[in-house]
């Protein structure tokens, strides 16, 4: 019944057009403008064989046009999307019955497109533009994107570079033999391998079986006692901290991991600076740095001895913070919405976060403990998932714009 | 917990216990009338396939529902800074969303078609049966605090239920801003509806306490009277007519809100048996306890489940029915004629830290009036001889707003 709605609205705008064409500078006419924008409107309905993604009009003219989505009844879908091939252009979320229509204005040169609507009987209508203008080539997501993703580029080298400062830093430290030093030193070495662990995490290194932990160089860096592998035993940095913050002693055994963590970063450096991302990467990154803080942080568990997970912590969560700053200028243009919420979930874990700041504390932030992790466990692992997964979501933006 | 006092009061029972093997008895944590032992014995078989409507312009389902076998209720808070416009789209996304998982199908993609697609639904429910599951939505008092500029638009009879006797209430399996009750007869169902209903609110609400049910202890509408953990038949006398339902359960007052008509007022209860303890009394304290009997469920001094209750006999001097057992204290005739729908489930958290079983009853209410729970179990508190053996340890209060049609949402006049 509704698909019939369609045709007669489509076939009645096509004439119409067909008919401008033919005799008159004015086109058009048959789809509404306001403020020099095409109005499509988009109903999605609950029919008889299914959820049904409703156009008043498959076409417009090349320019802008405004998609103003309603959910009448269709409880199913949530969302709509308008395509490109395989390219989303902008986007409706949280659509549901009951709700007001919302709407996305696009600049679109002449050309057969798609409106996606996930969950409908039929998920894809076509919509065609007419008209050979091109859109404005400003401000193009997949530009914004690309752009983007090459300045994290740059800013993940600078992040390797001085974490092989760092790990050089702490074998001084080690072996001067100050345990206090030492300790200071291992909380500053921390923060640099935390910012872009997730980037530079998987690598095997040549001549190893993959399922070898002595050729994994993040098992060789970032190994702690949960995950010990008997056949390889400790190394690492988790090594180092076990003896300054356990034993508080350095031995000759803490000096030989100190020197070997020196020389697995400067190899895990090495590939880190050939690495090159694509958009979806700072997007997997990005989520894939506040699973590092749920854990590994709010469970305690990285930092078993010196506590000092809400460094780790921060440190993830800035990592996460540059990777999207990076996408945020090209997901503004796909779906704005997204950018705030996802804006204020940053702002509420950094926000948690800063109370917990003591320039006295190893690293700037408090000892993480067994009490801190009983107390404010629960709350900080709700605003980290919250954000988690709207990260989570956003690869699938960023590798299709 | 058997403290002196308690073990001397047991011995009491004992000594009070001498008529108490006349045939049958049924517990009911609260009272109700009863219905025909025809329409009580009726088929309790299972039929998957089957599917409730969400959209039923009127009462939501989970209420007036024939009890399903499995429970999974979720309380939850909403994060501060949460604004009304957010929680409009909260309850409009959630609405959706649970209309599609009572029909048996996901919430958007199992399986995306983008390679860096997250799937939507979590997808363990996806080749199963919609198993009769129902999603209620319960509004608990802090919503309708300062916090999210919905101070004032409450229903009018929604407040924090008072302390009370016997309480034994761990604030942490008390209260809500939010409630989510899934029911259905495949456990893994209700489970996914809930996981489900959560991810979607991710960043506006958090969970806060929850409760797995099994074994539905309260009988709808021709069904067999279950059992609880004491090995109780359970909801005997239980709410089960159109006009009960009417008279004791919907919310029609004209001063209530418009989303209030046509809904109720939910009450849980976490009340916890001292499992062992109950185990190991004589089937005389069992009796005078409850104050029936425990194979056919009769009321002492009847023979059959559905026998009306006659708590003027007297034998040998003293009342056949002891009035402090669970049944006279909560029978409507001596309430003045006050019912409420029982919905509760039998629960396990597995073991406590003595080793011993930890499970009790998940006890749940639905009325007009949240009055008539709180003077039903102001006089239990005091004296139930029941109490020796269970502890209320939860406790929450919710409004259950009217069901939307198609085209909306739960508790839409909300948001003006």
């Amino acid at each position: 019944m509704s698909r019939k709605a369609i045709s007669v609205a489509a076939l009645t705008a096509l004439a119409l057009t067909g008919l401008a064409a033919c005799g008159s500078e004015t086109d058009d006419s048959a789809v509404p403008t306001k403020k020099g924008a095409s109005q499509v409107a988009v109903k999605l309905v609950s029919g008889s064989d299914g959820d049904v993604c409703e156009l008043d009009t498959d076409t417009a003219a090349a320019g802008p046009v405004t998609f103003t989505v309603t959910n009448e009844s269709a409880a199913g879908v949530t969302e709509v999307e308008l395509m490109d091939g395989q390219k989303i252009l902008g986007e409706k979320e949280n659509l549901a019955p009951g709700l007001p229509g919302a709407s996305f204005t696009l600049t679109l040169g002449g050309g057969d497109y798609e409106i996606y609507c996930p969950g409908a009987s039929e998920e894809r209508v076509p919509f065609e533009v007419t008209g050979e203008a091109a859109a404005e080539p400003t401000g193009d997501a997949a530009e914004l994107l690309a752009s983007g993703a090459e300045d994290y580029t740059t800013y993940v080298r600078t992040q390797i570079d001085a974490m092989v400062v760092g790990v050089q830093e702490l074998q001084k430290a080690v072996d001067s033999g100050d345990v206090a030093a030492a300790q200071k030193a291992y909380a500053d070495a921390r923060p640099f391998y935390e910012k872009i662990e997730s980037d530079v995490e998987g690598f095997v290194m040549q001549g190893f079986d993959p399922t070898d932990n002595k050729g994994n160089l993040d098992y060789l860096i970032d190994m702690r006692a949960s995950n010990l592998d008997e056949a390889v035993g400790w190394s690492g940095f988790h090594a180092v901290e076990r003896d300054l913050f356990e034993a508080k002693k350095i031995t000759d055994q803490t000096k030989k991991y100190a020197a070997d963590l020196v020389t697995n970063v400067t190899k895990l450096a090495e590939v880190g600076k050939t690495l090159e991302f694509k958009p979806e990467d700072l997007a997997n990154g990005a989520a894939a740095l506040l699973e590092e803080v749920q854990s590994g942080k709010i469970t305690g568990e990285e930092e078993a001895y010196s506590h000092i997970d809400l460094v780790d912590f921060a440190n993830n969560v800035e990592g996460a913070q540059q990777a999207y700053a990076a996408l945020r200028p090209g997901l503004e243009k796909i779906d704005a919405e997204l950018v705030k919420t996802i804006d204020d979930r940053f702002t509420a874990v950094t926000d948690d976060l800063a109370g917990y700041q003591d320039p006295k504390a190893l690293g700037g932030y408090r000892a993480y403990t067994a009490e801190l992790k009983a107390s404010d466990g629960k709350k900080l692992s709700a605003t980290v998932q919250s954000l988690q997964d709207v990260l989570g979501r956003l690869a699938e933006k960023a590798a299709t714009a | 917990m058997a403290t002196e006092g308690k073990g001397l009061s047991r011995r009491r029972l004992l000594a009070g216990a001498g008529g108490g093997a006349a045939a049958g008895a049924a517990v009911g944590f609260l009272g109700g009338r009863a219905v025909s032992p025809a329409e009580a014995s009726a088929s309790d078989g299972l039929d998957l396939s089957k599917a409730y409507d969400f959209y039923t312009g009127d009462h939501q389902v989970g209420i007036a529902t024939p009890p399903q076998r499995h429970l999974v209720f979720m309380s939850l808070d909403v994060v501060e800074g949460t604004t009304a416009e957010e929680l409009k789209v909260l309850f409009a996304r959630w609405s959706a969303a649970m209309a599609t998982m009572m029909k048996g199908n996901p919430v958007g993609s199992v399986e995306p078609t983008r390679s860096n697609g997250v799937p939507q639904d979590t997808g363990e429910a996806y080749d199963l049966s919609p198993a009769s599951l129902t999603i209620t939505l319960g509004l608990g008092p802090g919503l309708f605090d300062d916090r999210f500029g919905l101070a004032g638009r409450g229903p009018k009879l929604l407040a924090e239920i008072p302390r009370l006797p016997s309480d034994e209430l761990d604030p942490e399996l008390c209260g809500g801003d939010l409630a989510l009750q899934a029911c259905a007869d495949d456990p893994q169902v209700a489970y996914h509806a809930i996981r489900d209903l959560i991810r979607i609110g991710r960043g506006l609400v958090t969970t806060r306490w929850t409760v797995l049910g099994f074994g539905r202890a309260s009988a709808g509408k021709g069904q067999k009277t279950p059992r609880n953990l004491m090995g109780l038949k359970d909801g005997t006398r239980n709410i089960k007519s159109e006009e009960e339902l009417d008279e004791f359960v919907w919310v029609a007052d004209a001063d209530e809100p418009a989303w209030m008509r046509g809904g109720s007022y939910l009450v849980t209860r976490k009340i916890n048996m001292d499992i062992e303890v109950w185990d190991g009394t004589t089937i005389d304290t069992q009796h005078v306890t409850i104050g029936r009997d425990k194979a056919e469920g009769a009321p002492l001094g009847g023979t059959k489940e559905f026998d009306t209750p006659d708590f003027e006999a007297v034998r040998d001097g003293k009342p056949v029915i002891d009035p402090t057992s669970h049944v006279a204290l909560a029978a409507s005739e001596n309430n003045g004629g006050a019912k409420i729908l029982r919905r509760g489930y039998n629960f396990t958290d597995g073991l406590n830290s003595l080793g011993q079983l930890d499970a009790g009853l998940f006890f749940i209410a639905f009325m007009k009036d949240p009055a008539t729970f709180v003077e039903l179990q102001r006089k239990l508190g005091r004296v139930d001889l029941l109490n020796e053996y269970i502890a209320h340890v939860g406790s929450a209060i919710f409004a259950v707003p009217r069901a939307p049609k198609s085209g909306h949402f739960l508790a839409q006049e909300l948001f003006g």
